[in-house]
């Protein structure tokens, strides 16, 4: 398994040296190189003929060689296996090599017990202290919690200047008539310049920096840690600024510098020493499009309709490309449909796998992009070495005659056709906001055919077409 | 890894963030600093300030807000002056030009005959059935409904038509964002002498008179008149009215172009040659699989390109469609320029963009696919061009080879979508040698120096 060590983005601050003058930055862990790691883009091996150099006779004989050599021994394919879980409707993959394999090269299916990359076995060491490092999840839950100190820190700064402008207010007010000039000069000037300098508002960066301040006082003035405990039990007793009352519970927590909340690594290492070996309890989930992918376009995976018993030795049988494509269409449906059911041209499964194995076979990685309420997301290369770019959604198009023939299709394909203004509306805001370009997938269904023997070819009667949608903001686009 | 994604939905502190100002609120203070109110000697752009989500009980904030509303309450009661010499009078003619051209002909023929010069006359004289030959030659649509006899100032440079007379004809939305502007008198019509001093139109009456003449719908006009106010010039299509219906039925021609699927690749004549051994085309099939069968790949390139068996639409061979060929609501019915692009009403240049209305009340889904495609083929191929989208894939993707802008308004709400043809197909992955463009962690990683900006 690749080592899911991740780089910090953001050290903990609170961590280092309270001396320090500069943000402090702990040493990056070094990066895996994913490089080498996923330097195959498709789980299929690949051999390339040495090169021919015209002049030199002894390439010649450098290519006979190898050519020779596959002669004799030729190369073996891999082959992984799967098997069909009709309650998830998922491929599982349960044998090590297999889930390694599949996840570097060409990053297909997901860890069960992980966010994406089966990283279950080496977090569950890390937590019982086998390991050094971190793994991504933890990373991200660090940095979650840091963000959310911050929120909190700025909360209560935004609070402070509250209580106090409040409190200036107040003396002026029994002051006399004669308020405090700086702050009533500027709501009567009304300017949004002066008002813009006089609030003093806390963005995240000043939030932190604010902190820094704090941590630096208090290692000036060793005695000043019950002041800090002061403030934040003082801070969640007033009116909350912007936070619900569950964020505000952990504001106890997570106020305190280093209290992210994992289970203690000592207490656990003493377990982890009267038990050091446990067993790997994630499997490697691959989606319907996946599985079908591996198995009839890379002749990668053989799919198996029950899981391998520890006793036998594979004597589940191997379900061929025809009969998987059926069950997958089959399971498409939810509640999913009896065996015996008719495969339809525009079953789920046929749309999302027309796009899958297009996006595919064009060199993009296709994961899906449920997090983000989209069908598929496209990676370059992978998910390790950047952003997805494009998230995709898939509409059905019926343009064939054979669609429009009768009343009772026409009212059918209207109502799988439709999507509303709204909902696309609510999809191209949310890939703006995570910084995706929506891509509207139309598929062309073909009129239902007689048999799906040659599956190449009913594939080849459908038709994908991209449409790029984007916010036009007529405000910007003037230049 | 995948969940880095997430961390972008939280930080949007980077500063690429989308803050749309349309989408807010103003703060109308920032009135107070342009220069027609006080004149301030300062000139300097208004900054916004910081922004409470929340009341809060302080005297502070309350302050802030009043003034905000008294600056607006300020701008507002700003005198708004109109001077006689720069008012604009039209007359509205509820019959066109048409009608407005045999009435000056007859008025013409009268004038002639008191006169007694006949010989100008006959020559300005206009056959009863005078829409045809009176357009024509003059170029005024037949949807203008209000002309203007003395057109002065900068408004006529975009809008309008002029006829022989050198009047301005202006279509219903032309003059409806004039006289909401404040910047046009329409007059009623008066039958006896159309320049005499007549009742000035209402507003309201205006309303109920030009929406839903000749085609203008209220959706339309707001997005007329939103993109006028933002400094667009804007043109109707051919596409505006809805009788250009299809003719005859359209041909089914427009069959899914397959894939172009390359050769079998520059394997070279000894890989030919040594190709029986262990060809995994021997065993690809496409009916049951693999597709790129067992045996030895000499190349990934080559497993991709067996991979290839999706037909996907490749929109420069796709044969252009006419206007006619759109179904009602996906059509483009304006051609918008940009306040930068040079534009002459006589020889109106090719349009920075091209916009559809669509109502959402009346048109309550997502176009489907025939409307859509339809749509955009009656644009012209723009395919993406420069250096930049050389270099860039993503941008070239984000370009796509056909635009069209599409006005999705609702209950007046209008939001604008620029849709892209965008041929994925036409981008070969897989022949990319270079990484990744765009990074996961800024400036670290496989990405080169030109590594493209996000968003």
């Amino acid at each position: 398994m690749a080592a899911p060590v991740t780089s910090t983005e953001r050290p903990a601050s609170t961590q280092s040296g309270p001396a320090d003058a500069r943000p402090p930055r702990a040493p990056r862990p070094p990066r895996p190189n994913f490089r080498h790691i996923h330097r195959f883009p498709l789980p299929v091996t690949v051999h390339h003929v040495p090169p021919v150099i015209p002049h030199n006779p002894l390439s010649l004989i450098s290519v006979v060689l190898s050519y020779l050599t596959f002669l004799i021994s030729p190369p073996r394919q891999e082959v992984y296996s799967a098997y069909f879980d009709s309650a998830t409707s998922s491929i599982h993959v349960t044998d090590e090599d297999a889930i390694k394999a599949l996840w570097q090269m060409g990053f297909f299916g997901k860890g069960s017990l992980s966010r994406s990359e089966p990283s279950w076995l080496a977090r569950e060491k890390k937590r019982r202290g086998l390991l050094g490092g971190k793994s991504s999840e933890e990373v991200t839950r660090q940095r979650r919690t840091e963000r959310r100190e911050l929120k909190l820190e700025r909360a209560r700064m935004e609070k402070l200047a509250i209580e106090e402008r409040l409190k200036a207010e107040a003396a002026a007010r029994e002051s006399g008539a004669t308020p405090d000039q700086d702050n009533q000069s500027t709501p009567a000037d009304g300017t949004a310049n002066d008002t813009a300098t006089s609030t003093e508002k806390f963005s995240l960066r000043k939030a932190k920096e604010a902190r820094m301040l704090e941590a630096r006082n208090q290692a000036a003035q060793k005695a000043a840690v019950t002041d800090s405990t002061d403030q934040a039990e003082k801070s969640p007793n007033g009116k909350s600024v912007r936070f619900s009352p569950v964020v505000q519970k952990k504001e106890f927590l997570s106020n305190s510098p280093s209290s992210i909340k994992l289970p203690d690594p000592l207490v656990d290492s003493i377990e982890a020493d009267e038990e050091p070996i446990f067993e790997n309890e994630e499997h490697l989930q691959l989606s319907k499009e996946e599985a079908f992918f591996l198995a009839y376009s890379l002749g990668a995976l053989n799919v198996y309709d029950a899981p391998a018993k520890a006793g036998q030795n594979q004597p589940n049988s191997i379900i061929s490309t025809t009969s998987l494509l059926k069950l997958l269409c089959n399971h498409s449906y939810y509640p999913s449909r009896d065996a015996s059911a008719a495969l339809q041209p525009d079953d789920p499964f046929m749309l999302s796998y027309v796009v899958y194995h297009h996006f595919r076979s064009l060199g993009w990685v296709v994961r899906s992009g449920v997090k983000f309420g989209t069908d598929y997301l496209l990676y370059n290369r992978g998910p390790v070495f950047s952003h997805a770019e494009f998230a995709v959604i898939v509409i059905p198009s019926y343009s064939h005659s054979y669609w429009t023939e009768t009343e009772e299709r026409k009212e059918v394909i209207a109502a799988k056709q439709a999507r509303s203004w709204w909902w696309l509306h609510c999809v191209n805001r949310v890939q703006a906001q995570v910084l995706k370009s929506l891509v509207v997938c139309y598929v062309e269904v073909p009129p239902p055919s007689a048999s799906i023997d040659d599956i190449g070819a009913l594939l080849g009667t459908y038709q994908v077409r991209e449409f790029l949608i984007k916010r036009f903001v007529p405000n910007r686009m003037r230049d | 890894m995948a969940d880095v994604d997430e961390d972008v939905v939280q930080t949007p502190a980077t500063g690429q963030v989308e803050v749309d100002l349309s989408d807010e609120t103003q703060d109308f203070r920032f009135l107070n600093h342009l220069n027609f109110l006080s004149d301030a000697a300062s000139p300097s752009i208004p900054r916004r300030g910081e922004k409470d989500f929340e009341p809060n009980p302080t005297e502070h904030q309350a302050d802030v807000l009043s003034a905000s509303r008294d600056a607006m309450h300020n701008a507002l009661s700003f005198p708004r002056l109109h001077r006689p010499k720069t008012t604009i009078i039209g007359y509205y003619a509820p019959g066109g030009y048409a009608a407005q051209a045999e009435l000056d002909a007859q008025q013409d023929a009268q004038q002639a005959k008191q006169d007694e010069k006949t010989s100008e006359s006959t020559q300005k004289k206009t056959p009863p059935d005078a829409s045809k030959a009176a357009t024509k030659p003059v170029n005024v649509s037949s949807d203008a409904c209000v002309f203007v006899p003395n057109p002065k100032g900068q408004f006529f440079k975009t809008l309008g038509q002029a006829d022989r007379k050198n009047r301005v004809w202006l279509l219903p939305e032309e003059a409806l964002y004039l006289l909401e502007r404040g910047s046009l008198d329409i007059r009623w019509p008066s039958t006896s002498d159309p320049e005499a001093v007549s009742i000035p139109m209402s507003l309201q009456a205006a309303y109920a008179c030009f929406v839903g003449h000749g085609g203008l719908t209220l959706e339309r006009f707001s997005v007329y008149t939103g993109l006028k106010r933002l400094g667009y010039a804007l043109v109707r299509a051919p596409g505006w009215s809805d009788e250009v219906e299809a003719t005859e039925d359209t041909d089914p021609a427009s069959e899914p172009s397959p894939p172009k699927l390359h050769g079998p690749g520059l394997a070279g004549i000894l890989g030919s040659l040594f190709k029986w051994i262990h060809d995994p085309r021997k065993t690809a099939s496409t009916a049951t699989g693999p597709i790129i069968g067992f045996g030895i790949h000499r190349h990934y390139m080559d497993v991709y390109r067996k991979l290839a068996i999706i037909p996907w639409y490749d929109p420069v061979t796709a044969p252009p469609s006419k206007p006619s060929d759109t179904t009602p609501p996906f059509r483009v019915v304006f051609h918008i320029y940009k306040p930068s692009t040079p534009f002459k009403k006589s020889a109106p240049p090719a349009p920075d963009f091209r916009v559809a209305v669509v109502s959402t009340r009346d048109q309550t889904t997502m176009p489907t696919l025939p409307q859509l495609g339809a749509l955009l083929e009656s644009t012209p191929l723009d395919p993406p061009h420069g250096e930049k989208m050389q270099r860039m894939m993503y941008m070239r993707l984000r370009h796509g080879y056909r635009n069209v802008v599409m006005a999705v308004v609702d209950q007046g709400v209008v939001s604008y979508l620029r849709i892209a043809d965008s041929a994925f197909g036409k981008e070969k992955l897989f022949e990319n040698k270079g990484g990744p463009q765009g990074n996961k962690r800024g400036g670290r990683g496989p990405g080169g120096p030109n590594k493209p900006k996000r968003r």
